[in-house]
């Protein structure tokens, strides 16, 4: 049985008055908790969405020894908000030519691709909203609908650069996809499962319990699973789908307003989805940095902090990248994904299991120390 | 109940988008309709316990066939492609007339009555397990079953699928100039 927040929840006493309040019927509670759990991760994963614009500008202007947004409220805090009432009173341009349906279609694809896979992000030991057995799978499944989402973007809008931006972005995902999955592989093969809870649960305790410091394998896999993401999210220097200098804004030339919001607020979320993965799966994700064997429930709230603060760590390091590196060429964005990354992902993957069956699966720090 | 609505639900969209697939004349919007026609399949197989079945049936189907088949389209001509080709009754392959329609209807038939008849013991046999809440993990045994029971057609079509990549190489291959 999948772990979920409500099975969390039902271990405490306020579950059963809660239950008593309902009439004893289960399943309307859990379809309420439920419903609450999602729109809270929903309306936070959108708050830091709309903050990933800020602060890709903010940091930018940093690096360029600029200011950066400072108009409107504290150190330009309230621009999300400017910037989301500009976006929604703006006039929905739609294209003579268009194909009405798909574009119409495509953002939401985007979005509802980037919202699918907030259900199983490992916020915490107990508030990860459900904990499937298949867990990194499915999260790389449904990704795959933000890439369909883009490439139809920039097919039904009938224009030459969206649908040059939307066939890199559809050709870029897939073949990322590949170093990315064998290297999530890798870890999945050493947690001995693919749900978060379990790959989580396995790295407690210091930072040399994290899989980045398990064994030499995984610390470059987490490289390679970083570049990959960043390919995946069409950020710099794989932002080839939206390449300005070229394509004038790419998949989305030919949106306006919100629709356009869409887009960027799925590209933002995503960045920040696979931040977490990385953080779940080769940082420790959730973990305290100390073992103790207290399960209580302000405990969990402590938890998420760590999680949302590895990631934003990671969430930095990309916009950070994206102003230090220029954009590569699409003959070397490939050449990059087939002839490094997909073998040092296979030898990684090799490597790991040598690893798992000479050493007995313990860890570098573990044979150094331990006996 | 919040298990049986979300299989209904599915089955809905099942059904609406695979009206959608027969019925639009736009063949990438066809395209777009089976997607929503495979996220549905998708959602029974999550819905009746087999959540492995369903999460690949999305990475299989949505990540890659779909995508794969839009590209085709696109590449072919996208929706303006109108075939010339005809069929043994001389009609345009996406045009039927009452012959065709009622023929097709039957063997619908047919096939809905076999397959209920087959499936009869176990449509009477559901009981509350089958769409309870619990949903054991398939996952390890799914890979038991794998690499014990069925390893030869696990390695058999491992090697299969080298070989349609060596394949597919080969053909993409740019020739050598003389």
């Amino acid at each position: 049985m999948n772990q979920t927040i409500v099975s969390y929840l039902s271990k405490y006493e306020f579950y059963k008055t809660l239950l008593d309040l309902f009439g004893g019927n289960e399943s309307l509670l859990a379809f309420v908790i439920y419903l609450i759990a999602a729109l809270v991760v929903i309306l936070v994963c959108a708050t830091i969405g709309g903050f990933g614009t800020y602060a890709e500008r903010k940091i930018s202007a940093d690096l360029q020894a600029r200011m950066g947004p400072n108009r409107v409220g504290p150190y330009g805090l309230l621009q999300v908000l400017a910037d989301g009432i500009k976006m929604i009173t703006k006039e929905d341009i739609m294209p003579f030519a268009a194909d009405k349906f798909l574009f119409y279609l495509a953002p939401l694809l985007a979005l509802v691709g980037v919202f699918a896979t907030l259900a199983v992000v490992p916020w915490s030991s107990g508030f990860a909203l459900t904990d499937l057995n298949v867990g990194v799978f499915y999260l790389i499944a449904i990704s795959s609908l933000v890439g369909l989402g883009i490439f139809l973007g920039g097919y039904a809008s009938n224009s030459k650069w969206s649908m040059l931006g939307g066939m890199r972005g559809a050709s870029q995902i897939i073949s990322y996809e590949i170093p990315v999955t064998l290297s999530v592989l890798a870890i999945v093969l050493m947690a001995g499962g693919m749900s978060f809870g379990t790959i989580v649960g396995q790295q407690k305790g210091l930072p040399f319990n994290w899989y980045l410091f398990h064994n030499p394998f995984t610390f470059i896999g987490f490289f390679v699973y970083f570049t990959g993401a960043l390919a995946e999210t069409n950020r710099a220097p794989f932002d080839l789908p939206e390449a300005e200098s070229e394509l004038v804004s790419g998949y989305h030339t030919e949106y306006t307003g919100m629709r356009f919001g869409f887009f960027a607020l799925a590209e933002y979320i995503e960045i920040f989805v696979v931040c977490g993965v990385a953080a779940a799966l080769f940082l420790g994700g959730s973990n305290l940095p100390i073992n103790i064997n207290i399960d209580i429930l302000p405990l969990q709230f402590v938890e998420i902090i760590i999680f949302i603060t590895k990631t934003l760590l990671l969430y930095y390091v990309v916009i950070w990248i994206r102003w230090t590196l220029p954009r590569l060429r699409v003959d070397q964005l490939m050449s990059i994904c087939w002839k490094y990354l997909t073998p040092i992902a296979i030898f990684n993957l090799v490597g790991c299991a040598i690893w798992m069956v000479a050493f007995n699966g313990r860890s570098l720090a573990d044979l150094i120390i331990g006996h | 109940m919040f298990v049986q609505i979300l299989f209904g639900l599915s089955a809905l969209l099942t059904i609406s988008c695979v009206i959608g697939v027969v019925a639009t004349r736009n063949i990438m919007h066809s395209c777009v309709f089976l997607l929503g026609t495979l996220l549905g399949v998708a959602g029974l197989y999550a819905t009746l316990g087999a959540d492995f079945v369903a999460v690949t049936q999305i990475m299989v189907y949505v990540g890659g066939v779909v995508i794969l088949m839009l590209f085709a389209v696109m590449l072919t001509g996208g929706k303006d492609f109108v075939s010339k080709a005809q069929n043994l009754l001389g009609l345009a392959p996406t045009m039927g007339n009452k012959w065709t329609y009622s023929l097709a209807g039957l063997v619908a038939l047919v096939f809905v009555l076999t397959n209920v008849k087959l499936l009869s013991n176990i449509i009477t046999d559901a009981g509350p397990k089958t769409f309870g809440n619990e949903m054991p993990s398939t996952v390890s045994q799914l890979g038991h079953l794998l690499v014990k029971d069925h390893v030869l057609a696990f390695e058999l079509s491992s090697v299969l699928l080298l070989g349609a990549l060596v394949g597919a190489a080969i053909i993409a291959r740019p020739k050598k100039k003389q």
